[in-house]
């Protein structure tokens, strides 16, 4: 059965017939198969989030809306207000995104147009092997050994830079520590740049080559080469990538659970120690029961949230952009 | 075109073949469940195993989880039960005395470690007309470990360490910890506090003391999770409180006795509501425990014990099992491994580890229960 | 050279002036690839550190027994006892089978956004939903797989799969469609003018196109999954024996024993858990290296 109809030798050639469709089995299958795989996606998400949703409605219940919206979280006094975690899981994805997606670009460009093919896997064999270490042992690493070697270089920052106005609030202060919100940054990048080099290495990789050559007919040099016909190419696919990194960095718990200090305070000091919502539900969860069980899975419904909240933005931001390249 | 056909089949065949497979793995794994739904947990073979007395008889799996308290103590006694009945497996994950309870009221579990009584707000899960049975397994001390080069045996009550703690001494030189070290030198280092950043049943009973020694001093309350001062360092586990205290010169911190035995630091002295200066050690604790009185079902506080030698931050832990199981195995398992425990060869491995065994009155009390555990 | 040449009028028509672009750009040049040079070596830094750490601490408890051992034994035991088979076996069945549910799913549902969602608003919705899946901490996962399954049917290696599974799906479907993407079109329209039904055309022709694309994207997932410990904690009850049997009973893994390991205050604890590090980071650097090479030997269309 094809989706053509042969020939019929009755009628003679270049006769117009009509054009029978009939699908096959197969093909209706394998479609309906795909469709549903996608619809997994959805009956998860909707079952994470009518699971958390209920479990959570006593956090609700209780504290009422100012509650939730308080910083304060103190479980003996059962008020468990969510928005020093928020500040926390998004200072510290922040952090990490600024610091991971101009070194992951700049990698993903050094193996696409600089490196010779030959140069080329042992330099991705290299980021694979940033991809494999396990994140708990991120965390380790980083609470045993960065953390406190760090802490040195903070403290010197800071009373270099103390009286300076804006710089002084954010590198300052005299609380400074080796598990804060900035460590936890540096160590969240190091996770999500492998993720985010493979994906722009591979978008990266298929520019046309026609664009490429184009410009380098033109006398660009490489660099410009890069920003006019490279950039334009794969400006979508490098802020997907990108947006894949930060779901990585706000969803990352054992690492940021170790490192991040364990201070459900909001503050403008980066060296100081903070807490993140994956970081506060696993490290409360194990003693928890009742009200504050419910709140810390909430948390988890929050972050949800400000994910749903953060990729449309940046979708919008991307939509935007694309829209101006194209010439609307 | 007949080949394009015969793949089609054989791909359509193929993914409903799969399906198939997948279905019935999940269909077997949850017929298991589904017999363990009515036989919560413990998956044993159900012959007819002969009643209560011989351990040697049961064979089956327990599974169990709760306090990190008790965990080290249960590493030992399931690697040393290993050798007296070697058809009994058991399984017991250090998840949290919140989590082991909540797996107990869902029966995921057949027995919870717990280092407090359900609280009153978890009363409603249990299940309607469900006995919970406290079986007390250990008791240990809470050491207040501290980073002062030089200064041995440093001397601290409730009233100070309340002020400490909420962050209202500052420097090792205050007036208040001079007025108790007559005639020691404090430097004037300041304190860094160090504390828990995961909920524990440590934090706790170390503020329960506070609460019950301090009085209107302690502010803070006591719970898993207490809102320190904001400058106080957080490391996860006992063992990340102990490398903070031992790090940090100045620090002070509340660990468990064998971590802080185990970590090398050194612990302060403290006050108890006799006015002793007591030490923490397996004794001292123990001559707490012999002071309580525990309720009927086993349930009790150690802390601030009376006696001239009891340690004032004594803490408990206890196995939560329901009383009636639907499974005959069970009960013979929960019987053989819970007895175990309890023996004297299972207390001894306490000692090893830096804990306390149970006060011989409390353990004939929780042998005596074991008989309440019915099918 | 850093002055242009004379007017071309001078140059005969022969000669093709090949010199580089002069002064300020091929400076720019010059820094941006020294500034992508320095980006890799800060990549080189953090992992060199932590695999020196690693290696250091743990390479002293590797050996034969320690990695086919039948027990792990308690905290309290130094380094000589037992070992971390079971984690091994743990590690590699959990992870096995949850890269079994989410690859396969995760790319077919990258084939319908890519391939049969157009622009449709399903398939747009669904694509969202994959990134916001990125973001749901992989904690969550694991208390919704534990509410969902362990309280119905209990702690099993299984359960973890499936919490494992559903922190793979998003990134495999994320990757796996953008390697679609970049299929040409001419190679899927070649395809229909010879014939061939939408399915035949996505198996055959435009899947194998993207293949390495989507086992790199794979790879990547699996070795994040390998490396997850939050949801395995509420899932799989971490035990000391092993099991076999991924379906019934609790399971133990290299990343919680990690964990539960290095946070105990006892020496041959700490040690067990560094060497299991090792371990588990040579078992994914294995895994990776042996897929990449096959997938370099099969790739059609090779960058």
């Amino acid at each position: 059965m094809s989706a053509v109809t042969t020939a019929d030798p009755a009628s003679p050639a270049g006769s117009a017939g009509p054009l029978k469709h009939r699908r096959p089995l197969g093909d209706r299958g394998f479609q309906i198969l795909a469709l549903a795989a996608g619809l997994l996606v959805l009956v998860i998400l909707v079952l994470i989030a009518v699971t958390t949703a209920q479990q959570s409605t006593s956090w609700f219940t209780s504290s009422g809306f100012k509650g939730i919206f308080s910083t304060n979280w103190d479980p003996t006094t059962n008020s468990y207000g969510a928005m020093a975690f928020v500040y926390g899981t998004v200072i510290s994805s922040v952090i990490a995104i600024i610091i991971a997606c101009p070194i992951s670009i700049a990698v993903a460009l050094l193996l696409t147009e600089v490196v010779p093919r030959r140069w080329a896997q042992p330099i991705v064999t290299v980021i694979d092997l940033l991809a494999v270490v396990p994140s708990v042992v991120w965390g380790l690493w980083g609470i045993i050994v960065f953390a406190p070697w760090i802490q040195n270089i903070y403290l010197h920052i800071a009373s270099g830079l103390k009286g300076i106005p804006v710089l002084d609030t954010l590198f300052g202060g005299p609380n400074v520590e080796g598990a804060c919100f900035f460590t936890t940054g540096i160590i969240l990048a190091v996770m999500i740049m492998p993720i985010i080099t493979s994906l722009s290495r591979e978008v990266i990789a298929t520019v046309p080559t026609i664009d490429k050559e184009g410009a380098y007919a033109l006398g660009a040099t490489r660099w410009e080469m890069i920003r006019g016909a490279v950039w334009p190419h794969s400006q979508g696919g490098v802020v997907s990538a990108t947006l894949v990194g930060l779901g990585r960095a706000m969803g990352e718990t054992i690492a940021a659970a170790l490192v991040i200090g364990a201070s459900a305070t909001v503050t403008g000091h980066l060296f100081y120690p903070g807490y993140s919502i994956p970081s506060v539900i696993a490290n409360q969860f194990g003693e928890a029961a009742g009200v504050m069980r419910s709140a810390l899975i909430g948390l988890g419904l929050f972050l949800f949230a400000i994910t749903i909240v953060v990729n449309l933005v940046a979708r919008a931001v991307v939509e935007r952009s694309a829209r101006r390249m194209r010439g609307a | 075109m007949q080949l394009r056909r015969r793949q089609q089949a054989v791909t359509v065949g193929g993914a409903v073949v799969a399906m198939a497979l997948g279905l019935a793995a999940c269909s077997s794994s949850s017929s298991t469940p589904a017999a363990a739904g009515s036989t919560p947990a413990g998956s044993g073979s159900a012959p007819a195993s002969t009643p209560a007395s011989s351990a040697a008889a049961a064979s089956g799996t327990i599974n169990a989880a709760g306090s990190t308290f008790q965990l080290n103590f249960q590493q030992a006694a399931i690697a040393a039960f290993k050798s007296v009945d070697p058809s009994v497996t058991v399984n017991y994950a250090g998840v949290g005395s919140g989590t082991g309870r909540a797996d107990l009221y869902k029966s995921t579990v057949l027995f919870a470690g717990s280092d407090s009584s359900i609280p009153s707000k978890e009363a409603s899960e249990v299940p309607a007309g469900a006995t919970v049975l406290y079986f007390p397994v250990q008791v240990g001390p809470i050491a207040i470990a501290y980073n002062l080069s030089g200064v041995k045996g440093l001397k601290l009550d409730a009233a100070v360490l309340a002020q400490i703690f909420q962050g209202q001494i500052t420097s090792w030189n205050n007036s208040a910890i001079a007025a108790l070290n007559p005639g020691v030198s404090l430097p004037s280092t300041s304190i860094t506090l160090a504390v828990r950043s995961d909920s524990s049943g440590t934090t706790a009973n170390f503020s329960q003391y506070l609460v019950d020694a301090a009085g209107s001093a302690w502010k803070l309350g006591t719970s898993s999770i207490v809102k320190w001062p904001s400058t106080a360092r957080a490391g996860t586990g006992g063992s990340g409180l102990a490398s903070i205290v031992k790090s940090t010169p100045g620090a002070i911190g509340y660990v468990d006795f064998s971590t802080a035995t185990a970590s090398g630091l050194t612990a302060a002295t403290i006050k108890n509501s006799a006015g002793d200066w007591v030490a923490p050690s397996t004794a001292s604790a123990a001559a707490a425990a012999s002071q309580v009185t525990p309720a009927s079902n086993l349930t009790f506080l150690a802390v601030d014990q009376p006696g001239a030698g009891s340690y004032p931050i004594t803490y408990q832990s206890w196995d939560l099992v329901y009383a009636k199981q639907p499974n005959a195995n069970d009960v013979a398992l929960l019987k053989a491994y819970l007895g175990y425990l309890l023996s004297s060869t299972g207390q001894q491995l306490l000692t090893s580890l830096n804990l306390t065994p149970l006060p011989t009155s409390i353990d004939s009390a929780a042998v005596a229960q074991l008989s309440q555990i019915t099918s | 050279m850093a002055v242009m040449p004379e007017p071309a009028a001078q140059l005969g028509p022969q000669t093709i002036d090949l010199r580089e672009p002069a002064g300020w750009r091929r400076t720019k040049n010059r820094i941006m690839t020294v500034l992508m040079w320095v980006a890799f070596v800060l990549v080189l830094i953090p992992l060199g550190f932590v695999l020196y750490t690693v290696i250091e601490k743990g390479a002293g408890a590797i050996s034969w027994q320690f990695l086919t051992s039948s027990t792990i034994p308690p905290n309290v035991l130094p380094l000589g006892t037992g070992g971390m088979g079971p984690a091994v076996i743990g590690t590699l069945e959990i992870t096995g089978f949850a890269a079994l549910i989410a690859v396969p799913l995760g790319v077919l549902g990258a084939v319908y956004i890519s391939e049969y969602g157009g622009r449709n608003w399903l398939a747009k919705i669904i694509s969202f939903m994959a990134d916001v899946m990125t973001g749901v901490p992989s904690i969550v996962m694991g208390l919704f797989i534990y509410t969902v399954w362990v309280i119905n049917y209990g702690y099993s290696g299984m359960a973890g799969s499936f919490a494992l599974a559903c922190l793979m799906l998003p990134i495999v479907i994320r990757s796996s469609y953008e390697m679609l993407r970049l299929v040409p079109n001419s190679l899927r329209e070649g395809s229909y003018a010879l014939g061939a039904t939408k399915s035949r055309v996505t198996i055959t022709v435009v899947l194998p196109a993207a293949v390495g694309g989507i086992v790199s994207g794979a790879l990547l997932a699996v070795a994040r999954a390998a490396g997850e410990t939050a949801p395995l904690l509420f899932c799989i009850l971490t035990v000391e024996a092993t099991n076999t049997n991924l379906f019934s009973g609790p399971n133990t893994a290299l990343s919680a024993q990690i964990f539960s390991n290095a946070t105990s205050p006892y020496v041959g604890a700490q040690a067990r858990a560094w060497g299991a590090a090792l371990t588990l980071i040579a078992i994914t650097f294995i895994l990776m290296l042996v897929a990449r090479i096959l997938t370099a030997r099969f790739t059609r269309y090779s960058r």
